[in-house]
């Protein structure tokens, strides 16, 4: 799996998910619509889209998605069109959204994002798990590896679902 | 090998290592709201049969929408009302609900020892019942009412060892600002907050609740306070509250990964002045001079301001943090013989909270304010039904969070108790209880 594309700039830390999608939008029973309205909540964040139209990663600062835990950010990200998210850290409950979604997170050195903010292409080889911006050096990142494998082939919920048997014979032995 | 309070707990329920340091980690509780469950649930409908692991370890309710707003939550409510129906699921509809942390504790879904989630990130609130619970996404929840568990990479866990006592006019809230000060706004990610200490042990369980409700703040993965005698008073006076181990604590000498010691009797009244909850000073002091311009530009503040001259358009005492019987006391007590200069709302945590206020005429001493005194829900806290803030407009606010357009696009919210969020709505600006004159003056 290859992610190739220009980048949106985010110059800012701790980008919460109220900033990337309002409360105001949570009100469907799927998770459609959101992208039309990410960032609106991010001070300035409509005109940074406006500005960089077609990118398709996500280059952030430090606590990317903190606050609430609505997977909607996630939804809201990819249904703008971006495929991953690179940043030197993440809050714990939208980095596993991400990975649950297929919306890769990267993590990588705080010096790396700020080089990356200027960069104008990026691919990031999913599977070797290597990031190269334009004409760079690849420079290697790190995934779960288990959250890697529903990044690749989905099936998060099937992996818990065949887990059951084996769940319920623990239960039964508590 | 002594282990930790969180050790304990975690181990008592990991069905199965994987991979690259997750667990399959069992959960003794699922908690669903309207806004996170129903794309959850819908998926498990039309994927798995709608097959639920264990329904009756589920609870879910309508609160951050209560009632409807419009067609659309109204479809959120229905969709998750009809499920638990069908399901068989224990559901608090509007008239009986409560925000989520609120009423799971209060209605007896919670106790020492046990592992919960929800698709909602204050879930770790439970905590102070020496729980490990946490907040997830809603497809991790779909999984933990498929399967009954959750895929977790064991977090680190930090001993938050509070000493002293509170001093009078600390509140809960004050020390769990104070806690995300001291350890930074994203100083707890990756890791349990282990609260211990004789200041955590003086607290009352709703002070306990208000502390682990703001572990999120500091990115940690939830908070945790072992069980002792209060906890067992607590839950004693709670018809159905689950059975637990007695005595479930940390080993003395368990080894943390990190340490923090913070001298609970010099923990101040503060307030926040920027943009996350770690952006907040001593309610006597100022705005840093260090403070990082984004935050004061989005706020529209000056470094070095006094934070006791911000003048305030509104004023919010609710929220899982602060909306118990005893935060509703607190405030009626700073209200009483008042008034409030600006628009100020009042909203109980649950409906029980509500209608135990309105025994004690805490209704009455909020309306005689000029408050208004609302049912309950998440109200204004998210700015998603009512109380929302218009650009520019300036909250003090009993609440968690204080991120940019949390309560409104372009509204500015301060976080504070609920003693300073009252005596603000009466002098109009950010204010401390002790500023207020005293009432026999007021009222000559
Ligand atoms: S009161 Fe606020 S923080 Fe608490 S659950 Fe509701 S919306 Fe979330």
């Amino acid at each position: 799996m290859k992610i190739e594309g220009s980048v949106l700039p985010v110059r800012r830390a701790n980008v919460d998910t109220d900033q990337i999608i309002p409360a105001r939008y949570l009100t469907r029973i799927d998770s459609g619509g959101m992208g039309e309205h990410l960032f609106e909540g991010m001070p300035d964040g409509p005109q940074l889209l406006a500005q960089h139209p077609g990118a398709s990663i996500v280059v952030a600062g430090e606590n990317f998605g903190c606050g609430s835990s609505r997977e909607h950010a996630a939804w809201a990200l990819l249904g703008r069109g971006f495929k991953a998210v690179v940043a030197p850290s993440f809050a714990r409950i939208f980095e596993e959204n991400a990975y649950t979604n297929a919306l890769v997170p990267v993590v990588v050195a705080p010096a790396i994002a700020e080089a990356l903010l200027s960069a104008r292409h990026v691919t990031i080889d999913v599977a070797a798990q290597t990031l190269r911006a334009d004409d760079g050096e690849p420079i290697a990142f790190t995934l779960d590896p288990l959250r890697k494998q529903f990044v690749l082939g989905g099936g998060f919920l099937q992996f818990l679902n065949a887990k059951i048997p084996a769940i319920r014979a623990w239960e039964a032995a508590r | 090998m002594p282990r930790s309070l969180f050790d304990k707990v975690w181990d008592a329920h990991v069905v199965e290592e994987l991979p690259g340091g997750n667990a399959l980690v069992f959960m003794d509780l699922v908690v669903a709201h309207e806004i996170t469950t129903p794309p959850g649930a819908i998926t498990i409908e039309k994927e798995f049969g709608d097959r639920l692991y264990a329904p009756q370890r589920i609870v879910a309710m309508i609160d951050h929408v209560a009632p409807a707003k419009d067609s659309a939550t109204a479809l959120q409510g229905q969709t998750v009302r009809n499920w638990a129906k069908r399901q068989g699921i224990p559901f608090h509809d509007i008239g009986d609900n409560g925000i989520c942390h609120v009423i799971v504790p209060e209605r007896g879904y919670i106790g020492p020892g046990m592992t919960a989630c929800c698709g909602d990130s204050h879930t770790c609130t439970l905590g102070a019942f020496g729980a490990f619970a946490l907040g997830i996404g809603t497809t991790a929840q779909a999984g933990a009412m498929l399967a009954g568990c959750l895929i977790l990479q064991r977090p680190k866990v930090m001993r938050v060892e509070v000493t002293g006592t509170l001093q009078a006019g600390a509140t809960a809230k004050d020390l769990a600002l104070t806690v995300i000060a001291t350890i930074g706004f994203r100083g707890g990610t990756g890791y349990v907050l282990e609260y211990t200490g004789s200041a955590i042990r003086a607290l009352t369980m709703e002070q306990r609740m208000t502390l682990c409700n703001m572990a999120i703040e500091a990115g940690a993965t939830t908070g945790m306070i072992a069980a002792d005698a209060t906890t067992a008073a607590y839950l004693a006076a709670i018809p159905n509250a689950p059975a637990y181990p007695v005595g479930l604590a940390a080993d003395p000498d368990a080894p943390y990964a990190a340490t923090v010691t913070i001298d609970g009797s010099a923990v101040r009244p503060v307030v926040s002045w920027g943009t996350n909850p770690g952006e907040c000073s001593p309610i006597d002091g100022v705005v840093p001079l260090d403070a990082p311009p984004e935050s004061l530009a989005y706020m529209d503040l000056q470094p070095g301001q006094r934070l006791t001259s911000i003048a305030v358009d509104q004023a919010f005492i609710g929220s899982c943090t602060n909306a118990r019987i005893s935060d509703l006391r607190a405030a009626a007590e700073i209200f009483r013989g008042r008034k409030v200069t600006v628009p100020t709302i009042v909203t109980p945590g649950s409906q029980t909270v509500r209608r135990q206020a309105e025994r004690e005429g805490l209704h009455d001493i909020f309306q005689d304010a000029g408050a208004l005194w609302t049912h309950s829900s998440c109200g204004p806290c998210l700015g998603m039904s009512m109380g929302v803030l218009a650009p520019g407009m300036r909250c003090v606010s009993s609440s968690n969070r204080n991120f940019p357009g949390r309560m409104g696009d372009g509204g500015r919210v301060h976080l504070a108790a609920p003693v300073v969020v009252a005596a603000s709505a009466i002098l109009g600006r950010i204010a401390s209880p002790t500023e207020l004159p005293a009432l026999e003056l007021v009222l000559a």
